[in-house]
């Protein structure tokens, strides 16, 4: 009953605040349509540019195998300076020089030396256009026999479509940014404008305040949740589910109230919102990168994938990629479920002996 | 507008924001992200978890298990498992990807033999670039003499470091989310409280009051400009190949553009949480996607690519990854051209956000 009216007074709060309800819907629907539609990870429309120095057809023979969506069309350069000048402006990120020795050993049967420039500002996306170039000249010529048929499938994601895992990463990033700042502001928006105290002599006791506080704030997250995944990442972008959609709302409930305990933290620390604002970025950053949400863990350095056990989003993240794309079963998930859920006792249990002490 | 004005007004801002202890955090946060990020962020793919399941058992099969060994962007495991009790490991997240040698796999050679390899796709880009590890690696097995070798000439990051390709990339992420988040939710701050009203009953004139505001965010960040040259220099040892002149003039005025983002989001929002929400969104997520970190901007869909350039991050990490890496300079009119984009952002945002403030109540 009493919790009930704070739960209540919390959600009239939030939805009379009709700026941040934007805000936090826009957050849920369009931001993680943009981030899933705007960028591909894979090199793709890469700009490439050649000169042809020994005006020979069988270079525009080979210009030919370049083509959309891996490459741009490709741009004619009259000399290599002006190749190199484009590479140097960044205009072109690969350029290729056809010498006069280079068509001479290819039509003669010797090994031709291929000149290829470039630009490795971006060190993975020139390795991955690097192999995209030897398997264009390696198709190029079908004299070559390969003694064995090299059969690759990527499982669950075969055509790398980036859609699906940006969306999902975009959708845990912001998860765990507005759950830190609403929970946390929930408490210090009363320290602040003074209703601390009002909050106090109301005849409820302190750990069902602190709890319904929190659970308005977690229902209000799986609300956005169900948007989001119902709109767009089912909706829009027709993302298989292989495992079961129980698993993750029982996983994102867990997540969001170990995320709770981090902003009770918060909230017991900090008097102000702006001092909220800090401590979120310097908490939600490294967690959101760390994590493996962005990048795999497995390439990171081994201290920073130690650290990253201590991480309430990491479970989440390796779970909810589980479901969706690994069809994990409820069995193989039990672990992430076990760690989260004791991730979020200890969070919460901390959490609320700091902010305990000033009910 | 009256000087001294603007310098009470000023002494005001810096003490709150040290009594705060805002200033321990306004230093602590961007320097914190470097390094997390410079260390945390590796887009080159590594210690891949590797199942081979050997059927074959003959010279070229251990040879093949010997390749795959001896690189670093492999963690091999030869196991004796099904097909199904591997595709396990990888769906419980212990294997990231298993090759299969059937039997007799050396004696069908040029007779249909067939490696099976199957990578977990749940990482787009990791699965792309394994996929061209293990074509090259096994061709190289194979001892297939190609008829066209490629000589590869790397351009400014000429030893494929990850470290110079993202560490200068966090400067545009780092100065547009930071100054940003400060200078909003200072003024939103007067609003939420109710101290607007000494703005709206003192005497002192708008651009006064925005003046007073901005300028903390903005000195507090200068500084910071120093701050991540250095630990970019001396602990991720990127070169720096520009101009020093050019590298810290920009920034500033791109600092500029950040707390005039700050400004517009103030008048926006009335509330320091809400402020706080739609600063963060409008430029974290931008600031990562179009950094160029991810991805070179000119290799961009035709929407995104669009997008990027409405963004400053773009012609600001443009310049910077030109300073660090490339060295041009002014030589090049791309980079002027960018330069002059960023002084016209820099110039309408304060402009506009100093238009729409209001000494009024509405």
């Amino acid at each position: 009953m009493k919790m009930s009216a704070i739960l209540k007074k919390e959600f009239l709060v939030f939805f009379r605040n009709i700026g941040l309800v934007m805000f936090i819907l826009y957050a849920f629907t369009l931001d993680i349509y943009i981030a899933g539609k705007g960028i591909k990870v894979t090199p793709r429309h890469v700009s490439i540019g050649y000169v042809n120095e020994a005006d020979n057809l069988i270079v525009n023979k080979i210009i030919s195998h370049f083509h959309s969506p891996q490459f741009k069309k490709p741009k004619l350069f009259l000399s290599e300076k002006a190749l190199k000048n484009a590479i140097y402006n960044r205009k072109i990120m690969v350029g290729i020089v056809f010498s006069k020795e280079f068509v001479k050993n290819l039509i003669s049967g010797k090994v031709a030396k291929l000149q290829v420039l470039i630009d490795s500002t971006a060190a993975a996306q020139a390795e991955v256009t690097l192999i995209y170039l030897q398997n264009i000249l390696m198709n190029f010529e079908h004299k070559i026999k390969i003694p064995a048929n090299i059969d690759i499938i990527k499982l669950f994601n075969p055509n790398s479509n980036t859609k699906w895992f940006m969306s999902l990463s975009e959708l845990m990033s912001n998860i765990t940014m507005l759950g830190l700042i609403l929970i946390a502001v929930v408490f210090v928006r009363e320290k602040e404008n003074g209703t601390w105290d009002i909050m106090l002599l109301m005849p409820v006791k302190g750990s069902i305040i602190i709890f319904s506080k929190i659970l308005s704030q977690v229902l209000i997250l799986m609300v956005g949740i169900t948007i989001s995944v119902g709109l767009i990442i089912f909706g829009i972008f027709n993302t298989p589910i292989n495992g079961s959609l129980f698993d993750f709302y029982l996983i994102s409930f867990l997540f969001s109230f170990a995320i709770g305990g981090i902003a009770l933290v918060i909230a017991a620390i900090s008097k102000t919102i702006l001092e909220v604002a800090h401590l979120t970025i310097v908490i939600m950053l490294p967690l959101i990168f760390l994590s493996g949400a962005w990048t795999p863990l497995s390439s990171m350095s081994p201290f920073i994938q130690f650290l990253s056990y201590f991480s309430p989003l990491r479970y989440y993240i390796q779970a909810t990629q589980d479901i969706f794309f690994r069809g994990s079963g409820f069995v193989d998930l039990l672990p992430y479920f076990g760690a989260e859920f004791l991730m979020a006792v200890i969070l919460f249990y901390i959490g609320y002996r700091k902010i305990g002490r000033l009910f | 507008m009256k000087l001294n004005v603007i310098r009470a007004y000023l002494k005001k801002e810096f003490i709150d924001l040290i009594r705060n202890k805002m200033i321990i955090l306004t230093y602590l946060i961007p320097t914190m992200i470097l390094i997390l990020f410079g260390y945390g962020i590796k887009l080159e793919v590594t210690h891949t978890r590797t199942i081979i399941i050997d059927h074959d058992h003959s010279k070229l099969s251990l040879e093949i298990i010997n390749k795959f060994s001896h690189t670093k962007y492999f963690d091999v495991k030869v196991k004796n498992l099904t097909y199904k009790q591997a595709l396990h490991k990888i769906q419980t997240n212990q294997a990231d990807m298993i090759v299969i040698i059937p039997p007799s796999f050396s004696k069908n050679l040029y007779k249909g033999a067939e490696i099976g390899v199957f990578i977990d796709g749940s990482f787009p880009l990791r699965a792309v670039t394994l996929q061209g590890y293990v074509e090259k690696l096994l061709i190289h097995g194979f001892n297939i003499k190609l008829p066209i070798k490629i000589e590869n000439r790397n351009f400014f990051n000429e030893s494929m470091r990850d470290y110079n390709a993202v560490v200068p990339g966090l400067f545009g992420l780092i100065f547009l989310v930071v100054p940003a988040s400060l200078a909003a939710i200072i003024i939103v701050k007067e609003k939420e409280v109710g101290t607007i009203f000494n703005f709206y009953s003192a005497p002192i004139k708008k651009v006064e009051f925005i003046i007073a505001k901005l300028i903390p965010p903005f000195l507090f960040h200068s500084l910071n400009i120093f701050i991540l040259l250095l630990w970019t220099l001396y602990l991720f040892n990127v070169p720096f190949r520009g101009n020093f002149f050019i590298f810290w003039l920009v920034s500033e005025i791109y600092i500029l553009i950040s707390v005039g983002i700050g400004l517009l989001v103030s008048i926006i929002t009335s509330t320091q949480v809400a402020a706080l929400v739609l600063s963060v969104i409008i430029t974290v997520i931008p600031g990562f996607l179009y950094s160029g970190i991810l991805m070179p901007i000119s290799s961009m869909d035709k929407e995104s690519y669009i997008e990027a350039h409405i963004f400053p991050v773009m012609y600001y990490n443009h310049i910077i990854y030109d300073s660090f890496l490339v060295g041009q300079g002014f030589k090049s009119n791309e980079n002027v051209l960018y330069f002059i984009i960023l002084c016209i952002y820099a110039v309408a945002l304060i402009v506009l956000g100093t238009s729409l403030v209001k000494k009024a109540i509405k």
